[in-house]
């Protein structure tokens, strides 16, 4: 009986909660983006005419095919990351494209049109080192794996191993590549550095080792890049100290040593530093390479080489030239060779592969985008058009990872930026306001300057006004006659501005490969980007938001933190969020490496707040510096405080500000890092706003909620890992005195540990290892009874510890990230956003992870809304605030205020990007979106009628008895 | 130009104008055929009174003087009412509980409203106790009816939770407090 009490508590807790998206509010307010990653491998399906078809493996071990005509995905396939997933080549023959996954672990055949896999065979163990498709008579049938000491031969339509072979003096030679000509032979070559070459010849059939032999190669350091098999099995190798290209026929028995060819016989010469590098084409697997070759002497030089009757002869000599690739269609092999053309463009030319000779009108344009990066791959897609001559289509790789498909005469096709597969931090900025609507902000800015004047102003603002709502009016009664397709209007730097409810926002995105976007929060449009060049690829990111847009005529205003991890030393780099422009803003010289930075509530006469970044030596810098900022920070030193964690150390130090901006340690915390080490800390969110001071309790009286602003919580792991005796502690630390105000253990737990830090509570999410299962746990503080003081809030003066609640649950899922929504004033209820494996977002109420949740139902319990306490913590689908949009490897969630309490604005980011609002206690504040205006109005109208109906005849009525 | 004393007997035939019409007979004691044809004309809508009949009320002295003590009566009723509603009230708040629903949120403010009402309107009552030689008592017993009604609206305000007399109703109105401190920092970067 009381179970089914619980159950129907539960049940109607739920109703409240439940807030799924109708079927008809699909993307109305949400949009998803996915992406690749950066492309390592990308093939074009030439086995029809009409195929749209474009394989890509990427570095984030992604194998999708996109659709060339438009950039959309077909389909994607994502696998682990990390090296377990790593896709080590990518062959594609007809329908089939054959993956080898996980340094060799895995061969895959997929099929492309679908996206099916059509086998999968487990590899021997042994790291990867190449992979070719071999052919047999004019048919391709076999793919063989090389690893560093065996080979496999594998059949192509069921995968199936034909063989594998050990091989020989594997530990001193290294096997690095595959080659086969279609005459029934694989041939493995490898090579001991600074001495040999060895070459083994093995029989498709059985693979039996035919011939084995090493030819002297006392000056070769490397095999991949250097070395080409060309035109008839004939081994080809440049050597930049020798300034030499060598040649080498696989299969004759006679030459044993290699002929060398002076690059300066052909008047050519390897750039100093630069390696030289080799590309040959070999059109069909089952025929022997052409005998033409690119070979790079420099980053802007390319020569295409022929090599004929034993000799090597110049076709053509591209200089300058940035990138070169060969495509192949039917039975015409073009190079497409990539040229700069003036500072922001380059031209991309078609020339035929055995004559040199340029195709006529084949010239491509490619306009760089000043705010990107230098090109840095080049595919081309060849096709024979109807008069067979030879068309082509290009996609380029630029370094910010923007992928660009263009054809003839240089329109883009598409545009896919798959920097944004990888974002590191970001935050959504108010768009500012209409130029009407500034203009009225501004009125109220300026001085007075006497009475008539004033009047007049802001009589011609209100015109101002008045027109423009005209004009609105105007377009609204247009639009409305015109179909609905054709009105979308679309979204552009000019058009930007304010909503009425703040719905619509900046989101600037900052990636890994140091590209900034700012994207439109409603549709998903990238209105500007920014490639930093010179970023390393390890760099620490943190951006700050210093002026919002709430401050008319002065620009919003956002600062960049860069860190370099190797040298550790920082830049900043300013700028506005909306337009992407870089502000002249001057910026502080950072000659030691920053720790931390800080960004205090006190704003510069321009309203920037002020920011302050902490060296290696404790020392401040402000950004600003002004003259100002300096005399208010003197007189606020004694009030600032920050805190340093060093994981390293295990020690956690707090610091006060100085007048002369020095800084001087008050406390300090050692964890000792034998036992265990920190992992993370948080504090709280600076623009979280909470509305109710207390929680009201089923007597009517109130517990008033422990809200310390410096409240620290620090989450550390054990290093002992073993199940029995690893734990994860959570250590909630005042940052200003350094108090320890209250520290828990799980015991047999581990992490990854996820934890939200809001209010006065804390959730976390660990590794149960006794009983495997994840946990919730939630712990949460209060004052009691009585606030000791209501009026302010200072850490030196706090007497009495906190009363701390706590509980946990059974989570019945991993997570991987967890983030808890945000509004604007803190009145609506909370709850927690996370973010599955799986892709889905969970929008977990936060009343069910409450410590006061009773485990027997009484009367004031109920009065409070308590829902019993159950140890399982359900996951209801209609909670996937996604519903199918998942979003693949989702690592990070974002939310932000908008100018409706009700409704919260999310962005949960991974590979894919995900936007969408919440509304946790459901649009209290605004109409719905089913709202019936017309039953209501035309009832508004009918009674409105009926009104004035019933009062004429009221009135003939009296009238006739007055008569009477 | 007619009086009732001096046209007794014509009165007894000639009532009412309809009858004129239908009149099968006739006695005219007046003089002067053809002048009174002309009056019975202009009197023709008149009603006809029965003797003694007037039709000005009369003030009646009489009744005041003769029973003071249902004046009594009557205002101690006046006075008395407000306490006598008490037991029906309490019924009804008895009858309709303590949860917030719309019925019971009517019946509670009818209930304050109408002493408050009373009270407010305490002058006219008094006037209406003027004429009682208690007046000043039955304007006091009024009195502490109203309040003792009002009083066990307040109660049952209470007893429903209406009444803001817990800390909890006044929590929306506490102010975050000021941070005296600002603090900020993280891991080492």
């Amino acid at each position: 009986m009381a179970w089914l009490v619980v159950r129907l508590a539960i049940t109607v807790s739920l109703l409240y909660t439940a807030s799924a998206v109708f079927e008809d509010q699909v993307g109305k307010f949400d949009w998803r983006q996915q992406f690749i990653g950066k492309v390592r491998f990308a093939l074009f399906d030439t086995h029809s005419q009409a195929s749209k078809k474009l394989l890509v493996a990427t570095d984030k071990n992604v194998f999708a095919s996109l659709n060339s005509r438009t950039g959309d995905l077909f389909w994607r396939h994502v696998d682990k990351t990390g090296p377990e997933g790593h896709i080590d080549a990518l062959l594609m023959y007809g329908q089939d494209a054959v993956v080898v996954v996980g340094n060799g672990r895995l061969l895959r055949s997929w099929e492309t049109t679908v996206g099916g896999l059509k086998w999968e065979a487990v590899l021997d163990t042994g790291s990867f080192q190449a992979a070719a498709l071999v052919g047999v008579q004019d048919f391709v049938k076999y793919v063989a794996v090389l690893k560093k000491s065996a080979i496999s031969l594998h059949d192509l339509s069921s995968g199936s191993q034909i063989w594998v072979e050990n091989l020989p003096d594997s530990d001193t030679v290294q096997y690095q590549t595959i080659y086969s000509g279609g005459n029934g032979l694989v041939f493995v070559l490898g090579f001991v550095p600074n001495s040999h070459i060895v070459i083994v010849e093995y029989k498709i059939e059985d693979g039996e080792i035919m011939k084995k032999k090493s030819v002297e190669a006392a000056w070769m350091s490397s095999l991949e890049n250097s070395c080409a098999v060309i035109s008839s099995g004939i081994l080809l190798c440049v050597d930049q100290i020798t300034q030499s290209l060598y040649t080498l026929p696989l299969q004759s028995a006679e030459q044993t040593e290699m002929r060398q060819i002076h690059l300066q016989t052909l008047d050519l010469e390897v750039a100093s530093g630069f390696p030289p590098v080799l590309t040959s084409t070999q059109p069909n697997p089952a025929q022997p390479p052409l005998a033409e070759f690119f070979l790079q002497l420099s980053p802007d030089h390319h020569i295409l080489l022929q090599l004929k009757d034993g000799l090597i002869a110049p076709l053509r000599d591209f200089n300058p030239s940035y990138l070169a690739a060969f495509a192949t269609s039917g039975e015409k092999t073009v190079a497409a060779v990539m040229s700069p053309k003036n500072d922001t463009a380059c031209s991309i030319n078609l020339f035929s592969a055995d004559t040199g000779r340029r195709h006529l009108d084949t010239t491509i344009i490619y306009h760089m985008d000043p705010n990107g990066g230098k090109p840095n791959r080049l595919y081309v897609h060849a096709f024979l058009k109807k008069d067979d001559s030879v068309g082509y289509r290009v996609m380029v790789q630029t370094e910010d990872l923007t992928l660009t498909f263009l054809q003839q005469p240089g329109r883009v096709v598409w545009m896919r930026e798959e920097a944004l597969a990888d974002v590191v931090t970001m935050e959504m900025v108010d768009l500012p306001l209409t130029g009407t609507q500034a203009e009225l902000e501004g009125e109220f800015g300026k001085k007075a300057d006497g009475l008539l004047p004033m009047v007049l102003k802001r009589l011609s603002s209100q015109f101002i006004l008045l027109q423009a709502w005209m004009a609105h009016l105007w377009k609204l009664f247009y639009d409305a006659r015109k179909p609905r397709s054709s009105v979308k209007n679309e979204v552009t730097i000019d058009t930007l501005s304010r909503d009425e409810f703040n719905l619509q926002k900046m989101m600037v995105m900052v990636t890994a490969s140091g590209k900034l976007f700012g994207i439109d929060s409603k549709s998903g449009t990238i209105l500007w980007k920014q490639y930093l060049e010179n970023i390393q690829p390890n760099s620490i990111f943190k951006l700050i938001v210093q002026r919002t847009t709430a401050h008319f005529p002065h620009p919003p205003q956002c600062t960049l933190l860069i860190k370099d991890k190797d040298t550790g030393l920082g830049s900043l780099y300013v700028f506005n969020p909306i337009f992407g422009k870089k502000s002249h803003i001057s910026v502080p010289a950072l000659p030691r490496p920053v720790l931390q930075t800080l960004l205090l509530p006190v704003i510069d006469q321009d309203y920037a707040k002020v920011l302050l970044l902490i060296d290696d030596q404790y020392k401040v810098t402000a950004f600003p510096s002004t003259k100002n900022v300096l005399q208010q920070l003197q007189d606020t030193a004694s009030s600032i405080f920050f805190y340093l964690v060093d994981t390293s150390q295990g020690k956690l130090s707090g610091f006060r500000l100085r007048m002369d901006l020095s800084t001087e340690l008050i406390w300090e915390v050692v964890i000792p890092t034998e036992v265990q080490k920190i992992v993370a800390v948080k504090g709280k969110r600076a623009n979280e706003h909470v509305h109710s001071q207390g929680r009201v309790m089923g007597d009517r009286s109130v517990l008033y909620k422990y809200l310390n602003p410096n409240l620290l919580a620090v989450i550390t792991e054990s290093t002992d890992t073993h199940q029995e005796r690893s734990f994860v502690g959570i250590f909630l630390i005042d940052g200003v005195t350094g108090r320890i105000v209250h520290e828990a253990v799980q015991r047999k737990a581990r992490g990854p540990v996820h934890f939200v830090h809001s209010e006065n509570w804390v959730v976390y999410v660990y590794w149960n290892s006794k009983f495997r299962r994840n946990e919730f746990s939630v712990l949460e503080l209060f004052e009691g009874a009585e606030l000791y003081n209501s009026t302010v809030f200072s850490s030196l003066d706090r007497p009495h510890p906190p009363q701390v609640l706590q509980q946990s649950y059974i989570f019945p899922a991993p997570i991987s990230t967890l983030e808890a929504t945000l509004t604007e004033k803190g009145i609506t209820s909370r709850h927690l956003l996370v973010g599955l494996p799986s892709g889905n977002i969970l929008s977990l109420p936060k009343m069910f992870l409450d410590p006061r949740r009773p485990e027997v139902v009484s009367e004031q319990s109920r009065e409070e809304n308590l829902i019993p306490y159950a140890p399982e913590m359900p996951i209801r689908t209609e909670w996937f605030i996604n519903y199918n949009q998942t979003v693949s490897r989702v690592r990070g969630i974002y939310t932000a205020p908008s100018g409706l309490e009700s409704t919260c604005l999310v962005v949960a980011y991974g590979l894919d990007i995900y936007q969408t609002r919440v509304f946790p206690s459901k649009q209290f504040d605004v109409l719905k979106d089913d709202y019936d205006y017309v039953l209501i109005s035309s009832v508004l109208f009918g009674l409105f009628f009926a009104t004035m109906i019933s009062k004429r005849l009221a009135e003939v009525k009296l009238l006739n008895r007055a008569w009477r | 130009m007619t009086s009732p004393g001096g046209q007794g007997g014509g009165a007894l035939s000639t009532r009412g104008g309809a009858a004129t019409k239908r009149m099968k007979w006739a006695i005219e004691l007046s003089l002067g055929n053809s002048r009174s044809r002309s009056d019975r004309q202009s009197k023709d809508g008149d009603v006809m009174y029965p003797v003694g009949y007037s039709d000005k009320p009369v003030p009646d002295t009489s009744v005041q003087e003769a029973d003071r003590n249902l004046v009594e009566k009557r205002c101690w009723d006046v006075a008395l009412g407000p306490l006598k509603q008490i037991p029906m009230n309490l019924f009804i708040m008895y009858m309709s509980g303590n949860t917030i629903s719309i019925f019971p949120i009517m019946m509670v403010c009818m209930m304050a409203w109408r002493p408050i009402q009373a009270l407010m309107s305490m002058s006219a009552t008094f006037k209406l106790l003027e004429s009682s030689s208690q007046q000043w008592l039955q304007g006091l017993v009024y009195l502490i009816g109203n309040l003792l009604g009002s009083a066990l609206a307040i109660y049952k305000c209470q007893s429903m939770g209406l009444l803001p007399t817990h800390s909890s109703d006044w929590l929306a109105f506490i102010e975050p407090p000021q941070r005296l401190e600002i603090m900020g920092g993280g891991m080492v970067m």
